[in-house]
């Protein structure tokens, strides 16, 4: 995992308090509402950690295509690249 | 109030110790995921401007099978529902039903126009909806003495919140209803008549109208403020020119098609035959969308944009105010805390 990707786990199993798991074992391709079963009020709290984190801003629109930490990783990696 | 220019980091923003006592009250609650249930296609009165019967909804056919209704609630919290709301026509008429319902999941609010008092076992909020004083309710309504009764029904009763609808002719019946239920120790919250698709009467809302209530809210909240719930950007969101969706972007499937996360994934609109059409959902089925200022509906959807009112203190304080207030009106057992923000903050621009 890249490092976006590991503090994206991070952020995440912080947040939802996620136990035997850690970001090194974190699934990158799991889905997050399928699989780990987060909902829309979960992903704004983290997209605002990760806005902190980051200095980016994440779309409202755009929380359906964030399905899995290596999506949220790519996406920020993109944004910072961009320069948005 | 138009929120400061600054940026602030959320981190930054949930330092404040109110706020972040607040937040972190409420986001103990995000697991709540709700549908709705219509329960019966008969009620003991027939109110003009009834979203219920309007529409084709109104003509499913009835369900009373109790195991038929069993499956159901069980299949939906296996889907992952944890709140029902109980509602149309009138759920009070089936209260073996209601039973159910509170067997599996045992969360949730019943929409009652209050004239049959719903079982104390049934331990779900209950919403008791009031369109004025008995005068204006006569004559809408065509039930007589209908707050009188209501009150008795739910005197002392810790799951009874009542619901004012205002319409532009009962604006100034809302302080005499206040007042009549702070005497009983009773609580209130507020609703905006949003007309159904294709109704063109009298109780549609108009600017002036919109205007006076927002005046009359703020007055009740301030000298009422034990048994109004409700917060001041409550009164901004629902009472603005702009309905819900404009201001927010509706969330609830009939509005909104992706199916990925949030109410357009889960929440389904259950009509009296067990069935649910995705293209009707939402919370009051043929309310046209242009003019929604609904309670329910707001309480979803300016809660489902968090994220655009984490702009700084203020803004997310209101926001916080907000959901602190439906969480009272819906949950049994949430006690709403005082507002945080006292001022009316703007809405934050919707680019959805």
């Amino acid at each position: 995992m890249n490092k976006t990707t590991t503090r994206v786990a991070e952020i995440i199993i912080n947040e939802l308090k996620l136990e035997d798991v850690t970001p090194q074992t974190f699934d990158a391709d799991l889905d997050l509402v399928d699989e780990v079963g987060i909902d829309s009020m979960d992903l704004a709290t983290i997209a605002l950690v990760l806005r902190d984190e980051y200095g980016i801003r994440i779309d409202e629109d755009d929380y359906p295509k964030l399905t899995t930490v290596r999506i949220i990783a790519e996406y920020i990696d993109n944004k910072l690249t961009s320069g948005e | 109030m138009n929120a400061p220019s600054q940026e602030y980091k959320f981190s930054e923003i949930t330092a404040h110790p109110l706020i972040r006592d607040k937040w972190e009250k409420v986001r103990r609650y995000f697991f709540l995921r709700e549908s709705t249930y219509d329960m019966t296609n008969r009620c003991n009165i027939r109110c003009e401007g009834c979203y219920y019967f309007t529409g084709e909804k109104q003509f499913a056919t009835e369900n009373n099978d109790r195991d038929d209704w069993r499956q159901l609630l069980e299949a939906e919290k296996k889907r992952g529902i944890t709140f029902v709301v109980l509602a149309g026509a009138e759920p009070s008429l089936v209260p073996q039903l209601c039973e159910v319902c509170y067997r599996a999941i045992p969360l949730g609010a019943i929409a009652t126009n209050g004239l049959k008092p719903i079982p104390r076992e049934i331990d779900y909020r209950i919403h008791i909806s009031v369109w004025g004083n008995d005068r204006t309710s006569l004559a809408i309504r065509k039930a007589p003495d209908m707050l009188t009764r209501q009150v008795t029904n739910y005197q002392g009763d810790p799951r009874a919140v009542f619901v004012y609808t205002f319409n532009p002719d009962n604006i100034d019946e809302a302080r005499e209803v206040t007042e009549k239920l702070a005497a009983g120790g009773l609580q209130i919250t507020f609703n905006m008549f949003s007309a159904p698709v294709g109704y063109q009467g009298p109780l549609r809302h108009t600017p002036e109208s919109l205007d006076r209530t927002k005046q009359v809210m703020t007055e009740l909240l301030a000298e009422f403020p034990e048994t109004v719930l409700f917060s001041p950007y409550n009164i901004v969101a629902h009472t603005r020119q702009q309905g819900l969706h404009e201001l927010f972007s509706c969330s609830y499937p009939r509005m909104n098609p992706s199916t990925a996360i949030g109410l357009g994934r889960s929440f389904r609109q259950y009509r009296t035959d067990l069935q649910w059409n995705r293209d009707a959902a939402c919370c009051v089925p043929d309310t046209d969308c242009s003019d929604c200022r609904h309670y329910a509906a707001g309480s979803a959807i300016v809660t489902a944009r968090m994220y655009r009112h984490a702009t700084d203190p203020v803004t997310f304080s209101a926001w916080l105010d907000y959901v602190d207030t439906y969480l009272a009106v819906w949950v049994r057992g949430y006690e709403k805390g005082p507002n945080l923000c006292e001022v009316p903050v703007v809405p934050p621009p919707n680019n959805s």
